[in-house]
């Protein structure tokens, strides 16, 4: 019964999703696509996080996505949809290889080399300029869908749900297991049979490969890459606020945290405009303070202790 | 100084391992045999290396040098999750449960990783498991177990990796007689289950009841091996424990 409910529920809300163009301007439509984005990003972020590696590289591998796809499509003349699972696999092949040697290390060294990876990123692309167009960046001859917000919008979407099948794929399977294991004492997970590298390299990899996707995905619906549009790091902060502050190690935290903060982001726009991100800082503050374990954690924990 | 009751091959064998710690050797050219189907003693005072001795067996670390030995095979630097795989399993002298999942799931972790198969039959390993140490209600959290019940759970979580040796790094410690009559009860069933068992363990009684042969620590070194009865009047180990004078 319990699961019936579950899935009329996501039935009715894909339906919602796929028809929006139908009945929003295209205003709504722009909103929802950039929420969307954040969405994928805030979850591929949380997916590597549940194995307790903190990683501020979404904007590296964001923007190596971008590039990626714009440079496939223009210089291979592929078809744009599949420069954009392109990009995603060099994102991909870039954090396995990257991986290899930084998934040697553990929490703030991670993180903190994750950070200067996307740096680096951006430094390199601004210094190719016969390849990449340097600090100008590249524009794409035309939009993708001659720029048609239907199709556009259902291309983020299907980034969005590629997004949040990949997050439940491993929240139904032995992934699950062997991430919370890693995360929760990593001598322990060894011990029981783990091969705990191999499975942060992997995870690494997938989540880098979903971040590049959207990346390619972005760079196309913008018709432009550039060093500091494409790298900018609110593609990496925006996403990690989102994850804590929906919940981290679950989808649905995520997802909440991107839609509840991704709309509060646009109001405050419109209604402060010089001000909104000082609002929008504090509100995150407050959540945090209220709901340590972000809103999906703080209230199954409350529930599981009726 | 050899016993002559297990007659068994060994099933781990241990030559002139040592673990350095910065200057500190933890084990300094210890050598034993663990035999097939016994369950050996590993006894010392604080600081002797029988914590050290297990995770190098185990895998956490490697050894400095030295040799060793699993069923005739060399296992010397093999990492943890494959020596797991072949068949080692150890507890932890502090509990370590993976707090945000239930009973029933930690114990599915050593089912999955340590033995392979899907989540279905690691779920019905880890109810079986859970049975057989003797806890029950295995949807709880980590927050609703006892100190017993979280010793046990750790057991459970070795036992469901299917070790053909297991290691026992301090259980008893904490428990009351009755838990300690429990435990001992436990370990015997894991035993006869013919999983060979190495335990370290400060309770005396303990190791009489349950070992068939023990070996002594102290500075990193097997300073004597035998029937508890003959090596707890050894005069070398009683001042290992007392000092020299005693």
């Amino acid at each position: 019964m319990k699961t019936r409910n579950r899935w009329i529920l996501y039935a009715f809300v894909t339906a919602l999703l796929v028809t929006l163009p139908y009945y929003t301007g295209t205003y709504l439509l722009s909103v929802a696509g950039t929420i969307l984005i954040y969405l994928a990003l805030a979850l591929s972020w949380d997916m590597l996080l549940r194995s307790g590696q903190l990683s501020f590289g979404i904007a590296g591998f964001f923007g190596i996505g971008g590039y990626a796809a714009v440079l496939i499509f223009t210089n291979a003349g592929l078809n744009p949809l599949i420069s954009i699972l392109a990009g995603g696999a060099v994102a991909g092949v870039f954090a396995l290889i990257i991986g290899t040697a930084v998934l040697q290390l553990r929490g703030m060294y991670f993180a903190i080399v994750t950070l200067a990876l996307a740096e680096i990123f951006r430094v390199i692309i601004r210094n190719l300029p016969d390849l990449t167009g340097g600090p100008e960046g590249l524009v794409l001859p035309a939009a993708i869908f001659s720029g048609d917000s239907t199709s556009t919008f259902w291309l983020i979407l299907a980034v969005a749900v590629t997004a949040l099948i990949a997050s439940e794929i491993f929240q139904k399977s032995r992934v699950f297991f062997a991430l919370t294991s890693i995360r929760n004492d990593e001598v322990l997970a060894r011990s029981s049979g783990i091969n705990v590298f191999k499975y942060l390299v992997i995870v690494f990899a997938v989540t880098s490969a979903i971040q590049g996707i959207a990346g390619g995905a972005y760079a196309h619906v913008h018709g432009f890459v550039s060093p500091e549009g494409s790298f900018s790091l609110d593609f990496a902060l925006l996403p990690m606020a989102m994850a804590l502050f929906g919940g981290m190690h679950t989808t649905w935290g995520p997802v909440l945290g991107a839609v509840l903060l991704g709309i509060a982001a646009e109001f405050l726009k419109l209604q402060i405009p010089y001000g909104h991100l000082l609002v929008y800082g504090v509100i995150i503050v407050i959540a945090i303070i209220l709901f340590p374990k972000g809103i999906v954690g703080t209230i199954s924990q409350k529930l599981q202790a009726r | 100084m050899a016993s002559s009751k297990v007659h068994a091959a060994p099933i781990l064998q241990i030559e002139n391992l040592k673990r350095l710690f910065g200057g500190l050797a933890a084990l300094n050219g210890a050598a034993l045999e663990i035999r097939e189907n016994e369950v050996l003693g590993i006894l010392g005072p604080n600081g002797a290396g029988k914590t050290t001795l297990i995770n190098v067996i185990a895998g956490i670390y490697p050894p400095t040098s030295g040799r060793i030995l699993f069923e005739g095979r060399a296992i010397t630097n093999l990492p943890a999750y494959k020596l797991c795989r072949l068949g080692i399993g150890r507890t932890f002298q502090l509990a370590k449960p993976l707090e945000d999942l239930s009973l029933a799931q930690n114990v599915m972790v050593g089912a999955l990783f340590g033995n392979g198969g899907t989540l279905k039959e690691a779920r019905r390993i880890a109810e079986e498991t859970c049975e057989f140490v003797g806890l029950g209600d295995v949807e709880r959290g980590i927050s609703k177990l006892t100190a017993l019940e979280i010793k046990k759970m750790q057991i459970a979580h070795a036992l469901a990796t299917q070790p053909r040796i297991l290691f026992l790094d301090e259980v008893m410690a904490g428990l009351n007689t009755d838990e300690t009559r429990e435990m001992i009860e436990l370990v015997r069933k894991i035993h006869d289950r013919g999983i060979t068992i190495g335990i370290v363990e400060h309770v005396m009684r303990v190791i009489r009841e349950l070992t068939n042969r023990v070996v002594v620590l102290d500075w990193g070194q097997v300073i004597a091996e035998g029937p508890y009865q003959e090596v707890s009047a050894d005069p070398l180990v009683i001042s290992a424990y007392l000092g020299e004078d005693a």
